[in-house]
């Protein structure tokens, strides 16, 4: 009988649901298409400590450091920053700085033609170098804990093989790819020779931004169609809305990557897996990962369309620290650094990490 | 049970065989070689429309795209040569001054 009575309610309440949603959607959709309700990316205040040519270093203000030295985050060369500071509610930046880390984010810019011409070299040898100094004179500690993230670690690792004197007290790589065998999807035509690198390169003599997202695309060939499908789904959600649109902007927003670092990653890191059967050597030195002895931590993710863990795996065995750990995630590669796994898991056990390496200052 | 609308799961359902399907032709020798003869392509029907109308332009003389690209390359050269002056003024300007030699180790 009380089903009888209720079945009318509930599917009242199901249609007024539906309704209000269908208004929801409607109106997130219009503001999705016009672009009218934009989220700021980068909110964190932060001020700009180092500048050489494009690239600068950036140190988030907190009150409330509780640790010393600072952590110096190395990003990639391919895409924007602002993924680790996307929103006020899905900031790696932010949870770091709220666990009492010294927060610093080295970014390069947008590379353009006067770019062309800096090799790994460049940033491994010059531009790290100079930032690690920086660092510590801004913070006004003796050295810094890196933290580089996909091809940022790579940076970092080859700066830290090629100068083991430089004033690292800690190493953290995350979805750093260093067996490039592991990453066949996405190296398959230059590795096999198939595809010229020199080909890839615009007028400008850098990889353009377009054929760096059209390289992703080909990992997951259906990936913007299921993106879009569960846009649709959620359209009606406006916490959900606040949080995708500041993804979906990032995943179509990468930058030039120069041209000569290209044609050596190919040469050297893609061909010849230089970093695994090593050393690697770069404009007449070598590195070799067996030179980095301090700490290391190495953070992968499980579900990584675009550093399998396989390619980042190895890492720990290849340098020569003693005090080093890998942590494998439940995530994927951007869900490292901003998701819900990141916000629980991620960034406290590295946050966790870093401070159990760190020492304890006065706020 | 999952709470997904139907569609949704219909769609998860197709989209999974089919993107592995087209994942794996991504991958292909095919389609390796349609990519490198597009590129190829693309730059021959490029080099041969600027050599088409490089004598036109020039007889009106205005600049063909390859002009373009050599200035700015020389600009990008030029900008390139300014930054490493300035890295070397910087290095000079940082680097600790020369020590004089007192007159008691002159002598």
């Amino acid at each position: 009988m009380s089903g009888v009575t209720q079945a009318p309610e509930a599917l009242l309440k199901r249609l007024e649901r539906d309704v209000a949603r269908a208004v929801r959607r409607g109106r997130n959709g219009l503001r999705y298409a016009a672009g009218t309700q934009r989220t700021r990316v980068g909110q964190t205040p932060k001020d700009v400590v180092w500048r050489r040519d494009k690239a600068e270093l950036w140190r988030y203000r907190n009150d409330a450091i509780r640790y010393a030295p600072p952590v110096v985050v190395v990003h990639s060369l391919v895409s924007r920053s602002y993924v680790l500071d996307l929103h006020p509610a899905n900031s790696a930046i932010r949870t770091l700085t709220d666990a009492g880390l010294d927060m610093m984010l080295l970014d390069w810019g947008v590379a353009d033609a006067v770019d062309a011409d800096n090799g790994l070299e460049t940033y491994a040898d010059e531009y790290l170098p100079a930032a690690v100094d920086a660092a510590r004179e801004a913070a006004g500690t003796d050295d810094v804990t890196l933290l580089g993230y996909c091809f940022g670690g790579v940076l970092s690792l080859l700066s830290l093989a090629r100068h083991p004197e430089l004033p690292v007290r800690n190493l953290i790589a995350m979805a750093t790819p260093v067996d490039f065998e592991g990453m066949a999807s996405m190296t398959g035509l230059l590795r096999s020779r198939r595809l010229h690198p020199e080909d890839v390169l615009d007028e400008t003599g850098n990889v353009p931004p377009e054929a760096v997202e059209n390289a992703f695309r080909l990992l997951r060939p259906t990936g913007e169609v299921a993106q879009y499908a569960t846009l649709w789904e959620n359209l009606w959600n406006d916490q959900y809305m606040e949080g995708y649109q500041p993804m979906a902007q990032w995943t179509r927003d990468h930058v030039p990557f120069p041209g000569r670092a290209f044609l050596q990653t190919v040469d050297l890191l893609v061909r010849d897996n230089a970093l695994v059967h090593g050393p690697l050597r770069l404009a007449g030195r070598d590195a070799d990962l067996a030179a980095i002895t301090c700490p290391f931590l190495n953070v992968m993710a499980e579900r990584d369309h675009i550093v399998p863990a396989g390619a980042a795996r190895p890492l720990e065995g290849l340098v020569g620290s003693e005090d080093a750990e890998t942590l494998c995630l439940d995530a994927g590669h951007v869900g490292l650094v901003a998701s819900r796994t990141a916000a629980k898991v991620t960034l406290p056990h590295i946050a966790e990490w870093v401070q159990r390496h760190s020492d304890r200052v006065e706020a | 049970m999952s709470g997904r609308p139907l569609w949704r799961r219909g769609f998860d359902a197709l989209e999974r065989p089919v993107g592995d399907v087209i994942a794996g032709a991504v991958q292909s020798q095919p389609f390796a070689d349609g990519v490198a003869l597009g590129l190829h392509l693309e730059r021959l029907v490029r080099r041969e429309v600027e050599r088409g109308t490089r004598r036109w332009l020039h007889a009106v003389n205005l600049p063909t795209a390859t002009d373009v690209r050599r200035l700015s390359q020389q600009v990008a050269e030029l900008q390139r040569q300014v930054r490493a002056l300035s890295h070397e003024l910087d290095a000079l300007e940082t680097a600790p001054p020369p020590r004089r030699r007192s007159a008691r180790s002159a002598s």
